[in-house]
């Protein structure tokens, strides 16, 4: 995956973050909201409902006072029939609320012989009151619901609506009040006293009762029967029992029945039912005429508050999310472009430019500090660049130095090419191979006279420089001191004590040196700690060649050197080397010891003073294989050819 | 290399194993002239688990050895291993130090 800048991250973590609190925040707005809006729409729907309600009721109640009014005049009073005739157009044109009314008499009560007596007064298509008198054949009011009802029920009472035929020729309920004649103390039906209301009057009431445009209201009677209704078809035909039986609606039923007992509510509507869409109706009665009002509003209306306030929520936070996208991405630019300066410069750094510049070092803050941090770092590199520049300068001077010693100390041992002068009757060769560029071993050949061969083994304590020079004293000691007519031990003890003088670091030398008649053979040797040499005669087996006693060289005044001897025949070679052979290591750290310097030797057969030289030291290196060599490696073999010619 | 010491009646003895050469020898050396500076006189080296010596080693014998004789002390080796032994007896250390087969002949004849 490629790896993202730090002001991305920055930017997609905080984003999401505030995107999560945002539309959480925006959902539990969106929910508290609506709630509220809900409670607010029911609230403003049973206020209007209950305004509707209340003008309606305030229509009726001032309608149902003029009946009620003149059947008490007429219950207690004895007005003359005839005088009667009047009174329904007196009520209609003092009351503009009321369409029509009569006094309707039961039959002989307004006089003898006449069955049907019922002055009418209505308002006329034009507006002018026309006054007729009700009751023939074909209109027998007797057996209409506004003239039985209250008869039967002795009380007054509204009607369900119904049109006039052959009276006011409108739509329209009408409230009947009895009127009574008291005889011997009882009270005689005498009939009614009737004032009608047009539903004209009512709808334009209800239907400008609505809480929004697209919401409607209706009016149904005790019956169910819509009475007003913006779908005009309802009107008078059906009831809210009809529409829920034809739209399968249980709910739409049992909300039907609330509203005819009385009852009072806010509901819920699927689409369809009252409106296309999903719709609430806040329902209300009409005491007085037992009839309900309703008014629906569709929830889309309702909630487009709602929804346009989550719009603009919506864009706001939309708007703020892009803003502080904008803003962290600046932050973060902020933030990360010291550190890609910083980065920029710790890389110049790193190629090896240790004087680059680092930038924000002055900075209070975490970046300062890391920049501090990083200039620390350069100025310490530098300085321990600068320093291990000199200390490499220096050991090179040094190793160089070394390898000069190491070259000087090479060059004053005997070359083994020409050895000798030419005649001498001897085969000598030797080899060191120091361990270090320079080594604390030594050997050393000369003759001290036409007849004598002195030759010299040694290996200084310790390695390196002390020990080379150590052993640069000794070997031109050696020189010095050892003269023709001299046996080895008085060599020995000479030197010794030359060497002893100011030795405080006990640096010591195990030297064996011997001196070899090159006329009769006889080799007269001393030793001071140094290893057998060995013997490997022409024929015979191999001879460790034995040693007298002797202390190291250099530090003890009475070590009493002893000279000892063998002879030597043509073709006999005497073995002489350092612990650097023995003391070899191989891989599995085992020493090269004895036994093997041993058996390659017994190997050699008649090989020259070379031959066995180069045999054991190709032998010690094989053995070593890659082991960095401890000590340094020193063999002398020496043989006598013949006698001096 | 390793260098313990502990103190046995009036001796004290220094164990050392392992290898003394060029490389181990110098703290084998500054151990015992401290223990010489501390006031430690009469020394036994315990050389029973002592594998190799070096001629390195054998030069800090010497500086040790010397230092003892100066301070009037005296210094002893018991158990050479065959190895030590050979370099000893060679190098001529055998006959100018004492030499024991033994820690207890050690305690007992010094």
């Amino acid at each position: 995956m490629r790896s993202r800048t730090i002001a991305f991250k920055l930017v997609v973590f905080t984003l999401s973050g505030t995107m999560a609190i945002f539309v959480s925040a925006f959902a539990c707005v969106y929910f508290s909201s609506k709630a509220s809006m809900m409670r607010y729409v029911e609230m403003n729907a049973r206020n209007a409902t209950h305004a509707a309600a209340y003008q309606i009721e305030s229509v009726l109640r001032g309608i149902e006072k003029v009946p009620l009014n003149y059947a008490a005049l007429l219950t207690s009073g004895d007005c003359k029939p005839a005088a009667l005739a009047m009174l329904p157009e007196q009520m209609v044109s003092t009351n503009p609320e009321i369409f029509g009314a009569a006094i309707a008499f039961e039959p002989g009560a307004s006089g003898p012989g006449s069955l049907y007596y019922a002055p009418y007064c209505y308002r006329g298509k034009n507006g002018g009151l026309k006054n007729v008198m009700l009751g023939n054949e074909s209109y027998d009011y007797f057996t209409m619901d506004w003239y039985q009802i209250p008869e039967q029920l002795g009380r007054a009472a509204w009607t369900e609506p119904y049109y006039d035929e052959g009276g006011g020729n409108e739509t329209m309920a009408t409230f009947s009040v009895p009127f009574y004649k008291v005889l011997q103390g009882k009270n005689k039906f005498q009939g009614v006293v009737t004032a009608d209301v047009a539903l004209r009057g009512l709808k334009q009431i209800v239907s400008s009762t609505r809480l929004n445009k697209s919401g409607y209201s209706f009016l149904i009677t005790r019956n169910g029967v819509f009475v007003t209704s913006p779908d005009s078809t309802l009107i008078m035909t059906n009831s809210i029992f009809s529409v829920a039986e034809e739209k399968h609606s249980a709910l739409l039923r049992r909300i039907g029945r609330k509203m005819i007992a009385g009852g009072e509510g806010f509901a819920a509507l699927p689409k369809g039912l009252l409106y296309p869409g999903k719709c609430w109706l806040y329902y209300t009665p009409l005491p007085s005429i037992g009839w309900s009002i309703g008014i629906v509003t569709p929830e889309g209306v309702m909630l487009a508050d709602v929804l346009r306030f989550s719009r603009m929520v919506i864009l706001i936070g939309l708007l703020g999310v892009c803003l502080m996208a904008l803003i962290v991405m600046l932050i973060a630019k902020r933030i990360s472009k010291p550190i890609k300066d910083l980065s920029a410069t710790t890389l110049e750094i790193a190629r090896g430019n240790l004087n680059a510049t680092l930038p924000d070092i002055h900075r209070g803050d975490e970046i300062g500090a890391l920049a501090r941090s990083f200039e620390d770092m350069r100025v310490a590199l530098k300085d321990y660049i600068e320093n291990l520049t000199q200390t490499t300068a220096a050991k090179e001077r040094i190793e160089s130095e070394l390898k000069i010693a190491g070259r000087i100390q090479m060059s004053f041992l005997p070359k083994a090419f020409p050895p000798l002068p030419g005649k001498t009757p001897v085969d000598i060769a030797a080899r060191l191979e120091p361990a270090r560029q320079i080594g604390g071993d030594l050997y050393d050949y000369f003759l001290l006279d036409d007849d004598h061969l002195f030759f010299t083994v040694g290996d200084v304590s310790d390695k390196g420089i002390p020990a080379a020079l150590f052993m640069a004293v000794t070997k031109t000691l050696l020189k010095g001191i050892a003269e023709k007519g001299m046996s080895p031990s008085e060599i020995l003890d000479k030197c010794n004590l030359e060497l002893i003088g100011g030795n405080d670091s006990m640096m010591f030398v195990t030297l064996f040196c011997a001196i070899l008649d090159l006329r009769s053979g006889r080799l007269r040797y001393s030793n001071a700690g140094h290893e057998h040499p060995f013997i490997l005669r022409r024929e015979g087996p191999l001879e460790t060649l034995p040693i007298p006693e002797g202390f190291v060289l250099g530090v003890n005044e009475d070590a009493g050197y002893q000279t000892m001897e063998v002879e030597l025949k043509p073709g006999d070679r005497l073995i002489v080397y350092t612990d650097g052979v023995t003391e070899a290591v191989n891989g599995a750290g085992e020493f090269y010891a004895h036994q093997n310097l041993i058996s390659v030797l017994e190997s050699c057969g008649s090989l020259c003073a070379e031959g066995i030289v180069s045999r054991i030291l190709d032998s010690v290196k094989t053995f070593s294989s890659g082991v960095p060599q401890a000590d340094d490696i020193t063999l002398l073999a020496v043989s006598l050819t013949g006698p001096k010619l | 290399m390793d260098v313990s010491s502990h103190k046995q009646d009036k001796f004290f003895i220094v164990r050392v194993s392992g290898r003394l050469d060029a490389t181990t020898s110098p703290e084998f050396e500054k151990s015992c002239l401290e223990w010489i500076g501390q006031g430690e006189s009469m020394f036994i080296v315990d050389m029973k688990e002592l594998e190799y010596m070096s001629s390195a080693g054998l030069r800090s014998i010497l500086v040790v050895g010397k230092k003892i004789k100066s301070e009037g002390g005296t210094l002893a080796f018991t158990s050479l291993t065959p190895n030590v032994n050979h370099v000893f007896s060679i190098s001529g250390f055998g006959s100018m130090f004492k030499v024991h087969d033994s820690l207890e002949t050690a305690l007992k004849n010094s």
